[in-house]
């Protein structure tokens, strides 16, 4: 080949190579950009004066007379709105027919919408469910309501080759030349008197329980949840994890039984997360009954199992870089095997063998699959220390995918789910992180 | 073989062998080392003489498929024997690394390691071996004012006295030094020298060299080793002016090695 | 003095050397002891594994008795909560099948040119960066993946499902092109002219780079009209396995990579190869074993991952048509398990629960004789090196 062609090859064959990276964290910032964005929202939004309605009836936070003084400011400004619903309401009883069906089943659908926005307006807060005491707590979940106020949503069927393509009409259309027809510009007019949207800081999303299965509050139960699981398998694992590396690391050789416990090791870490859960039930659950059904206690014991591989590898390989001049030096003195590893490797290691822990951490916290089986419930109450023996919990993961695919309005809490996935994310990379930063130190010792 | 009157010998090895796997490292080797002398042992690399000094506190024992044939006695007691306890071995037998190797701990620590595994733990004490280590190792004035401080951030020269100080605060008879002096510089290796005259007569000193200059200034009595086998052992001075053998001499002028 | 004393008393250290028969016995009992209490603690997680296979097999040994394997391994029929329940895993093998292959054929180029990239062309000041970019990817949690694709990528493929299929073709093939053309033509010019005529030269180049500009606008407008009925579906799933598969593909394999050695590369540029040339003829093949295993391992991370098919595959238990059609919805042998067994649950030892575990055992097996596999590798590549 020429030798122009070859230069021309090289050159974009390591285009390539840099193309493959770009792509790689182009992917993490595609992944991490919409969740730390949106993540965000959860706890730093515009909060509107049914937010801080629902804060001071359900945690008695806030200032109350302020609050109720914006309420009735807020109430004076929905007057309108109310004044014009009664006389339509009124108007109808007395209506035709044809005006009453034209309109009845509308108007109901109007009413409905617009008490998912403003609220009920005789606030009753006995109903059973809190979500039907407040509006939107949120402005720009108020927009999305407001929206579907205004607009009539319908789709289009006329192409049959197609799928139905969405269209929305403008309801003053619908009720045009009725009594109502101004309400719609009223509203638009005047919505934020009605709501009241003022920046809120809510950083005690992370330390509130939630309310009417995440509609209102905070995700602390599966902040404790998770905590749980993760410190308790890190409890079972690391003991083991690090014996076994010692065992591994300072007196195997390489005898049959040696590469055999190698090729387990790795096996076990190459077992699918889920085979680990359903292992989980059929062992710790169904028959040794460390718990009735689901504890927290059964989701460590699995979890364990599925970090193990991880300390224990990560663990050897801390423990071979200890240098042999250490060993040498305490042996040489008189020191026995065992209170060599004691005293001089391990806390030698003990840096590799940290940021091996803080990695498995970070993996137990974020897996799934093995918890749904043995631990994990879609709602619950922050467990006491005691309670781990025997209660399920909630936890991020499992939450995130219960409130994302199970929950009975998926899209009224996407910012719930959101900021549950921030959460999760944030700490898993705050654990790496930090691993990261002990790496750094340790090359840094090392080097001098 | 040569006698030194008054000296009584403290270490015997009688045909002794050292193997890794089928590999003779050490061949059949016999000699006798003097209580209270400067012996060096030297040789060109692979010549078998860090074996045969890792054997004497069975260091060897931490490499795998690694054995030994043959006798050596301690004061009459074999080394190999079933039921030598090789803890009690290595506080009687010290060692001196080729490489400075300090614990990543505190000076303090460092010399107080062996003391307190055998047992002291009364702190005052402590800091009286410690103060006598480093003071034997002449250290002590370098660092008495940072007994707290990491010991890896010593010199390389004063890490290795204070690999010395650490061997002797366990009071041992032998010190084995395995070429202590090859990664430092001049200056430290001067210092190192003077430390092992200082400590001749204290302890029964064995030490590995590279360097031939070294073994003549600091030994007493001298040991050549070539392809595992001992050579010739006599007197230094006799080895560097009047070797017996040829090729003792062919090593010391310079031409293999 | 001390010293003189410490001379003195040498007079007996031979017979302290030597251990009485208690003391002996006492220490030989200790280490007895200590080691076996080691070694049984260093074999947990040979008993975990074999209480894995014991447990998972035992109960899936109930299904196979009741339902035979014909059905199981053979029918696409999975109907598991009918009055007369089939349970044909067929389409659910098939799924699980489709979507690491089309994880596996996105990550492993990537992949693999990546750690080439790390290894041998970046400079160590950028690899310092791109390192933690990788344990990052590897880092955040399967159901964040899981939940990106489920509520930002699915919609997107939905609505704009052609274009970003385009545009990622493009990305893909344009490189592609550009580089066949230059090697295309330069083949063909030095078959027609031995001697070396410029004119030729460019002549060729432009008409073999005007062909290739005509057929990948083809292809774009094909790509582009696509329209996708749902966004979760195999593809979805297979991107974002993609992804996740990358950092264990790209770690191993520039292991493998690096352990294969400076001299190597050494003697291939003194021989005035090029970079590249030394990349592909010399030190991938030197390593190949390696980047089998890290394929290898790749590709058990995509079958075994749970949270991402659960939901983003679509989990429709059927064949796609044609089978290789990553736009339609499948269901894969993890997301059958969790999807499941909330309701299996209540009928522990039914058919439907005993099926899962059948699932489970055959992914098992999968992972376990993979995993031999790229251990054999992976030791393989250790001795070459």
């Amino acid at each position: 080949m020429e030798i122009g062609t070859r230069k021309i090859l090289d050159r974009s064959f390591s285009s390539v190579g840099m193309f493959a990276i770009v792509l790689m964290a182009v992917s993490l910032v595609i992944l991490l950009q919409p969740v730390i964005i949106r993540g965000f929202g959860a706890f730093a939004f515009r909060g509107t004066v049914e937010f801080r309605e629902m804060m001071l009836d359900r945690f008695g936070r806030g200032d109350e007379n302020g609050i109720r003084k914006e309420t009735a400011e807020a109430e004076l400004a929905r007057r309108p709105v109310y004044e014009l619903v009664e006389v339509f309401e009124s108007e109808l009883m007395d209506a035709d027919p044809d005006f009453k069906t034209k309109y009845r089943s509308e108007f109901r659908d109007l009413k409905v919408r617009l008490e998912e926005l403003l609220g009920p307006r005789v606030r009753d807060s006995d109903k059973a469910l809190p979500r039907k005491c407040y509006g939107q707590t949120r402005w720009d979940r108020a927009g999305k309501k407001l929206h579907d106020v205004l607009y009539i949503e319908s789709y289009d069927y006329s192409d049959p080759s197609k799928m139905g393509t969405r269209i929305f009409s403008p309801r003053a259309d619908y009720f045009k030349g009725t009594s109502l027809e101004p309400l719609f510009d009223i509203l638009e007019r005047d919505i934020e008197g009605m709501m009241k949207p003022r920046p809120t800081l809510y950083w005690r999303f992370f330390f509130d329980e939630s309310i009417d299965s995440h509609f209102f509050g905070g995700i602390w139960p599966e902040m404790l949840g998770t905590f749980y699981l993760s410190l308790g398998a890190m409890l079972f694992a690391i003991p083991f994890g690090i014996i076994t590396a010692i065992y591994l690391a300072e007196y195997s050789g390489t005898g049959r039984f040696v590469s055999l416990l190698r090729t387990c090791i790795s096996s076990l870490a190459g077992v699918p997360s889920i085979v680990f859960g359903l292992f989980g039930l059929a062992f710790f659950i169904n028959t040794v009954h460390v718990s009735d059904s689901k504890s927290v206690l059964a989701g460590s014991l699995t979890l364990a199992l599925l970090i193990l591989p991880t300390i224990i590898r990560a663990s050897e390989e801390a423990i071979i870089a200890v240098p042999r001049g250490y060993k040498e030096a305490s042996m040489s003195v008189g020191a026995s095997k065992w209170h060599t590893i004691i005293a001089v490797i391990l806390p030698a290691a003990m840096p590799g063998i940290l940021t091996s822990m803080i990695i498995s951490l970070g993996r137990a916290a974020g897996e799934t699959a093995p918890i749904i089986f043995t631990a994990a419930v879609s709602v619950g109450k922050p467990l006491g220390l005691l309670q781990v023996f025997n209660q399920p919990t909630p936890a991020l993961p499992w939450n995130i995918y219960n409130l994302a695919t199970e929950h009975e309005a998926v899209d009224e809490i996407r910012h719930i789910q959101y900021g549950m996935v921030f959460t999760l994310v944030l700490m898993v990379l705050m654990l790496n992180l930090a691993a990261i930063l002990i790496r750094a130190r340790i090359t840094k010792r090392l080097r001098g | 073989m040569v006698e030194f009157p008054g000296k009584k010998d403290l270490l015997t090895a009688e045909n002794f062998s050292v193997f890794y796997g089928s590999n003779e490292a050490v061949r059949r080797v016999s000699l006798d080392i003097p209580e209270g002398l400067v012996t060096s042992i030297i040789g060109p690399s692979g010549c078998g003489k860090s074996t045969f000094l890792r054997a004497v506190n069975r260091m060897n024992d931490l490499i795998p498929r690694c054995r030994a044939e043959g006798a050596l006695r301690l004061d009459g007691q074999d080394l190999y024997e079933q039921g030598v306890d090789v803890v009690m071995l290595r506080k009687t037998v010290g060692m001196v690394f080729q490489k400075p190797n300090p614990f990543p701990k505190s000076i303090f620590d460092n010399i107080s390691f062996g003391p307190r595994i055998h047992g002291l733990r009364d702190r005052s004490k402590l800091a009286a071996v410690v103060e006598k280590s480093l003071r034997q190792a002449a250290l002590w004035d370098e660092v008495k004012d940072r007994l707290g401080d990491n010991a890896l951030g010593l010199s390389g020269g004063q890490q290795q006295r204070l690999c010395i100080a650490r061997a002797i605060a366990v009071k041992p008879k032998i010190l084995l030094m395995d070429e202590p002096a090859s990664a430092l510089d001049p200056a430290s290796t001067s210092r190192i020298e003077d430390l092992i005259a200082e400590l001749r007569g204290k302890y029964t000193i064995l030490i590995v060299t590279h360097n031939m200059q070294q073994a003549a200034r600091v030994s007493d009595l001298t040991a050549f080793f070539y392809e595992g086998n001992l050579i010739e052992f006599d007197e230094t001075s006799r080895i560097f002016t009047k070797p017996r053998e040829k090729r003792t001499e062919d090593y010391i002028t310079g031409r293999f090695g | 003095m001390a010293e003189h004393e410490n001379i003195k008393q040498t007079a007996n250290i031979g017979s302290r050397l030597l251990m009485g028969a208690r003391e002996r016995r006492l220490r030989l009992i200790g280490s007895r002891i200590g080691h076996t209490v080691l070694i049984a603690i260093a074999s947990s997680s040979l008993v975990a594994l074999l209480f894995i296979f014991y447990f998972i097999i035992r109960d899936a040994v109930p299904f196979f008795r009741a339902e035979g394997f014909r059905e199981f391994f053979l029918s696409t029929g999975w109907y598991p909560s009918r009055e007369n329940p089939e349970f044909g895993a067929l389409a659910i093998f098939l799924g699980s099948a489709l979507v690491t292959l089309g994880a596996v054929a996105f990550s492993v180029p990537v992949g693999v040119m990546a750690s080439l990239c790390l290894s041998d062309i970046l400079p160590f000041s950028i690899r310092q960066v791109v390192k933690p970019v990788i344990e990052m990817l590897a880092a955040i949690p399967s159901v964040v993946y899981g939940f990106f694709a489920l509520i930002v990528f699915a919609p997107a493929l939905q609505q704009k499902g052609g274009s970003i299929l385009a545009a990622g073709a493009m990305i893909v093939l344009v490189p592609l092109a550009a580089i066949a053309v230059i090697v295309a033509g330069d083949l063909i010019c030095n078959y027609i002219a031995k001697k070396n005529d410029r004119a030729v030269r460019a002549a060729v180049t432009a008409g073999l780079a005007l062909s290739a500009v005509f057929i990948l606008y083809r292809i774009y407008g094909v790509i582009d009209g696509l329209r996708i009925e749902s966004g979760t579906n195999a593809l979805n799933a297979s991107v974002i396995l993609g992804i996740m598969a990358l950092p264990t593909i790209v770690s191993v394999s520039e292991d493998a990579l690096n352990s294969a050695g400076r001299e190597l590369r050494e003697g291939s540029y003194a021989l005035g190869a090029t970079r590249a040339e030394t990349l592909v003829k010399v030190v991938m093949p030197a390593a190949k074993s390696g980047i089998v295993a890290a394929v290898i391992l790749g590709v058990m991370r995509a079958i075994g991952e749970t949270m991402v098919v659960w939901m983003a595959s679509g989990n429709a238990a059927r064949i796609p048509s044609p089978w290789f059609n990553l736009l339609e919805p499948v269901r894969t042998l993890t997301a059958t398990i969790a999807g499941d067994m909330g309701e299996a649950d209540h009928v522990t030892g039914s058919a439907r629960y005993h099926v899962l575990f059948a699932m489970a055992a055959s992914l098992l097996a999968i992972a376990f004789i993979s995993n031999l596999i790229s251990e054999i590798m992976v030791r393989k590549s250790r001795k070459g090196a």
